[in-house]
């Protein structure tokens, strides 16, 4: 169906545990998961929690913008819309009626690098929802008719997100320049050209390629009987048969296929509907996991996160200010990475002068902003953040979920976590240094410019 | 007094909930001079501290003016200034904020449960000590402004904007919270200290959410809030709205797609007794993927990528609204398809029992999600207290609606859609005004004009 999620897989950390007990430590924290393997390649975590007699299912599919070829831009979040038209066992436009009528919610998103299902629903409907999922992975309808008006939606879900929206023009454009020539170049949301033309039998067969027990984690967070929820796994997956040719598909899609070429920076300007220029600046960084990743994501967190934020104070509180809203982020993509600045201008502040003031001030913070001080800030932030984004079943399962599919291994926020404990001065100031050395691309969207 | 509101869920209609054991504790007690509601939550060491002050935008000499005192109420006391008190919050990895209606206002901190009496501490001192600096209050206004003028890089919220202002005309509530173009030049750092002098009277009520640990917090602001309870927000009356005549064509430059924004402003009297009725109706129409308007908009026809219906009340007044998008070609069509839709829903015979039996699972079921985020929790906790509703008809909503009828629901949508009492905002494509206009004349409107 149904939203497109614009940033791609794992946005920075966020973990938390369930259980009441008080850690001090970011390491320091316990999850009860229970893992289960079938035969056909399908892995399943199971968080239970009683607080309440509602869970949270999640299906993440190894499958996004990355894996598109020319031609056939979007035909992942295409086939993510054309997976609540139907399956087989429950006939066709039955899925959303049979979730929400039992009170229960769903949606999905689509990022370069996977495509997830989520459902919110009563206890009392695990073992129907497993099924339905099982249904649509094996056996989808993709209904012609249903196609078509499916395809005038997508186009009106691009229109609103990018050709009527100048932030959204602004995100496409960072993209396809900082990766141009890669597969994270291209829109996740399609090409217009690609949308009004891809056929149903192209999106067929991609399904039949990505969408298979040995491409998918699911994960089952919430008021569950971990036994009972393995044997419905094991009763409606486990006869689906494996993707004989999506592990030959990842396997062609090398990382440095999706390392940025280009050697000197790039400005782009693009005329929008915008009286005051919006811009974001780009560098291209490391793949999650990437142990400079984690000096990147403090480097982020210390200069553009917040309030209190170096570039907070340096261009919105200030006598005359330069912006109203200025941010930085660290994005780790599964085959590579981006860190980025954002912001709006105020009206009258000459674009050109403040992109030369802002890489100057980029330089200068890896000797004057990186202290042991604002690292411990960034920590203690951190923390708090990881209890507000683990506050609900959905949350726990996001987490756990994005983990498995990215490095095969759910436990891998420990290591995630202790990284970040171990981040020195000396690792964020020599990321830092690194980071300003690298060309990047400046973006703008103004209605003055050409 | 400490009343322990049995949210034990004892009487909760439905036998999901009833064997459930959420909120196993709310406690509403009087702590010093604050009546004090606490939610239990010991996931973790963690707290929300909300504080309700019965006082809003109603207030207003200036429109803006209580949103300012809010936004800017950490721009510097006598002794710290904004970088440094912004430097305090995050390195506790606290955060403060504010929501500002018209009738109250909520001041919300969070942070780890042993950090509260530091940050609860610092909370105090700004509101005993915010001196609102002239150097500050102009950066912030510069931006503020900078940021109205180019509201219309988002067309949605400029509907919302426009759309809100036109609907809500004759009313007090027309204003903006958020203040103008116009009315942003006009406030001084005198009038917010004033006006935050005025909040800090007002009559309040603690919300809290955590660990027991987090009743601290009503110590430290006992001790160190110079605050008082002496004046309240008195409800007051508001006129049923009038018949509307045209279409509101907001011309935006460059727009291949139409928002669209349909509804009225209902007063308190067209809403007792019905909250329960309204809350169906709207999720009925527009609330979630199998709703009447997402059926017949999005999956039968293709005409937009979402639609979605609200009828949200206030103490003394509410708006009800329909919201959509579409391609400037369809866009008359989706105008003239609501107006269908809700002509049909005047008619109980027209109300399909499938489709009605459906939603009333849909709205039974999905009534435990309601208890699952504790931050949202809090905020219908405090929505409830200042509605004077009570708490416990929180629980009773799926008893509520398992005795709801399509005549029911028809007469609610008759109440509150009347064709005829619809405001309608188009903001797109000037070229809209043709087509639109043989639905009803078409008045344009200069977006500008309402920044």
């Amino acid at each position: 169906m149904k939203f497109l999620l614009l940033m791609s897989a794992l946005a920075f950390v966020s973990c938390s545990s369930w259980k009441p007990e008080k850690k001090d430590n970011l390491a320091d924290i316990n999850l009860d998961v229970k893992e289960v393997t079938l035969d056909n390649g399908l892995t399943a975590l199971i968080i239970p929690d009683h607080k309440l007699p509602i869970f949270s299912l999640y299906l993440f599919y190894k499958v996004g913008g990355k894996n598109e070829v020319p031609g056939i831009t979007g035909a992942s979040h295409f086939l993510e819309h054309m997976m609540f038209k139907g399956a087989k066992k429950f006939g066709k436009n039955s899925i959303d009626f049979i979730i929400e009528g039992s009170g229960g919610s769903t949606n999905a998103y689509t990022t370069t690098d996977q495509t997830v299902y989520y459902e919110n629903l009563p206890t009392s409907q695990l073992e129907q929802m497993l099924e339905i999922e099982a249904d649509r992975m094996e056996n989808l309808l993709l209904d012609e008719n249903d196609f078509e008006k499916e395809r005038a939606v997508v186009l009106e879900e691009r229109r609103m997100r990018y050709e009527n929206s100048p932030r959204g023009q602004l995100y496409l454009g960072l993209m396809s320049h900082l990766f141009e020539g890669t597969p994270y170049g291209r829109s996740v949301i399609g090409d217009i050209a690609d949308l009004k033309t891809m056929t149903r039998e192209q999106i067929y067969q991609y399904f039949k390629k990505f969408y298979a027990p040995n491409n998918v984690v699911v994960v089952i967070a919430g008021d569950v009987n971990p036994r009972k929820a393995k044997e419905y796994i094991k009763k409606y997956f486990g006869h689906i048969k494996s993707s004989p040719t999506v592990e030959e598909a990842h396997e062609a899609l090398k990382d440095e296929d999706f390392i940025p070429k280009f050697k000197q920076d790039k400005v782009v300007k693009l005329k929008g509907e915008s009286p005051s220029p919006i811009f974001m600046m780009g560098y291209p960084t490391y793949k999650a996991g990437h142990k400079k990743g984690y000096a990147l994501d403090v480097l982020s967190s210390i200069i553009g996160s917040g309030k209190s934020s170096s570039l907070v104070n340096d261009y919105i509180l200030t006598k005359k200010p330069v912006a109203t809203s200025i941010y930085a982020a660290h994005q780790s993509l599964e085959k590579s990475g981006f860190f980025f600045l954002g912001g709006e201008l105020v009206q009258g502040i000459n674009l050109d002068h403040f992109k030369k003031d802002l890489k100057n001030k980029l330089k200068s913070y890896c000797s004057t902003e990186i202290t042991e001080r604002n690292i411990q800030k960034v920590k203690n932030n951190f923390q708090t953040d990881l209890y507000a984004s683990l506050d609900n079943n959905a949350g726990i399962a996001r987490f756990l979920g994005n983990r498995q599919l990215l490095f095969g291994d759910w436990k891998f926020y420990q290591e995630e976590l202790a990284e970040y404990e171990k981040v020195t001065v000396e690792d964020v100031k020599q990321a830092c240094e690194e980071l300003v050395k690298t060309p990047s691309v400046f973006i703008s969207v103004w209605n003055k410019h050409k | 007094m400490k009343i322990k509101l049995a949210l034990a869920l004892t009487f909760i209609c439905s036998s999901v909930f009833a064997e459930s054991n959420f909120l196993s504790s709310v406690e509403r007690t009087k702590i010093r001079d604050y009546e004090v509601i606490w939610l239990e939550d010991q996931k973790f060491p963690s707290f929300i501290a909300s504080i309700y002050f019965n006082d809003g935008a109603l207030r207003d000499e200036v429109e803006g003016l209580t949103q300012v005192a809010f936004d800017q109420l950490s721009s510097g006391t006598s002794k710290e200034n904004e970088k440094q008190i912004a430097e305090f919050f995050d390195f506790y990895g606290a955060s403060i904020n504010h929501s500002i209606t018209h009738e109250y206002s909520v001041f919300t901190i969070r942070g780890l449960t042993k950090d509260i009496d530091p940050v609860v501490g610092k909370v105090c001192e700004l509101f005993n000590d915010a001196q609102y600096p002239q150097f500050e209050l102009n950066s912030y206004i510069a931006r503020k402004k900078s940021n109205l003028r180019n509201l219309v890089t988002s067309h949605s919220s400029l509907a919302d904007r426009v759309y809100r202002k036109i609907s809500l005309q004759g009313t007090p509530f027309a204003t903006e919270v958020d203040g103008t173009l116009n009315s942003l030049d006009k406030i001084q750092g005198k009038d917010l200290k004033t006006r935050l002098n005025e909040i800090s009277k007002a009559k309040k009520k603690i919300f809290l959410a955590g660990p027991k640990d987090v009743k601290k917090v009503v110590e430290v602001i006992s001790k160190k809030c110079n605050w008082s309870q002496e004046t309240e927000i008195t409800p007051m009356e508001v006129a049923k709205p009038s018949e509307q005549s045209v279409i509101y064509l907001v011309p935006v430059p460059g727009a291949n797609q139409a928002q669209i924004r349909v509804g009225r402003y209902l007063n308190r009297q067209e809403a007792i007794g019905k909250d329960d009725q309204f809350e169906f109706l709207a999720g009925f129409l527009g609330g979630g993927f199998t709703s009447k308007l997402i059926q017949e908009l999005r999956v039968k026809r293709g005409l937009t990528y979402s639609a979605g219906a609200y009828i949200s009340m206030q103490r003394d007044y509410g708006r009800a609204g329909v919201v959509t998008f579409s391609k400037n070609e369809s866009t008359a069509e989706v105008v003239g398809l609501i107006r269908s839709i809700l002509a049909e829903m005047e008619l109980p015979q027209r109300i399909n029992e499938n489709e009605f039996k459906h939603q009333q699972g849909h709205q039974i079921g999905g009534h435990a999600f309601n208890f699952e985020k504790v931050n949202s929790l809090l905020n219908r906790i405090i929505s409830y207290e200042h509605q004077k509703k009570s708490l416990s008809s929180m629980l009773d909503f799926p008893e509520k609606v398992k005795k709801m009828t399509p005549t029911i629901l028809s007469r609610s949508s008759k109440e509150v859609f009347p064709w005829r009492k619809m405001t309608i905002v188009v903001v797109g494509d000037e070229s809209l005004k043709d087509s639109l206009a043989r639905i009803r004349p078409v008045k344009i409107i200069d977006y500008k004009d309402f920044l």
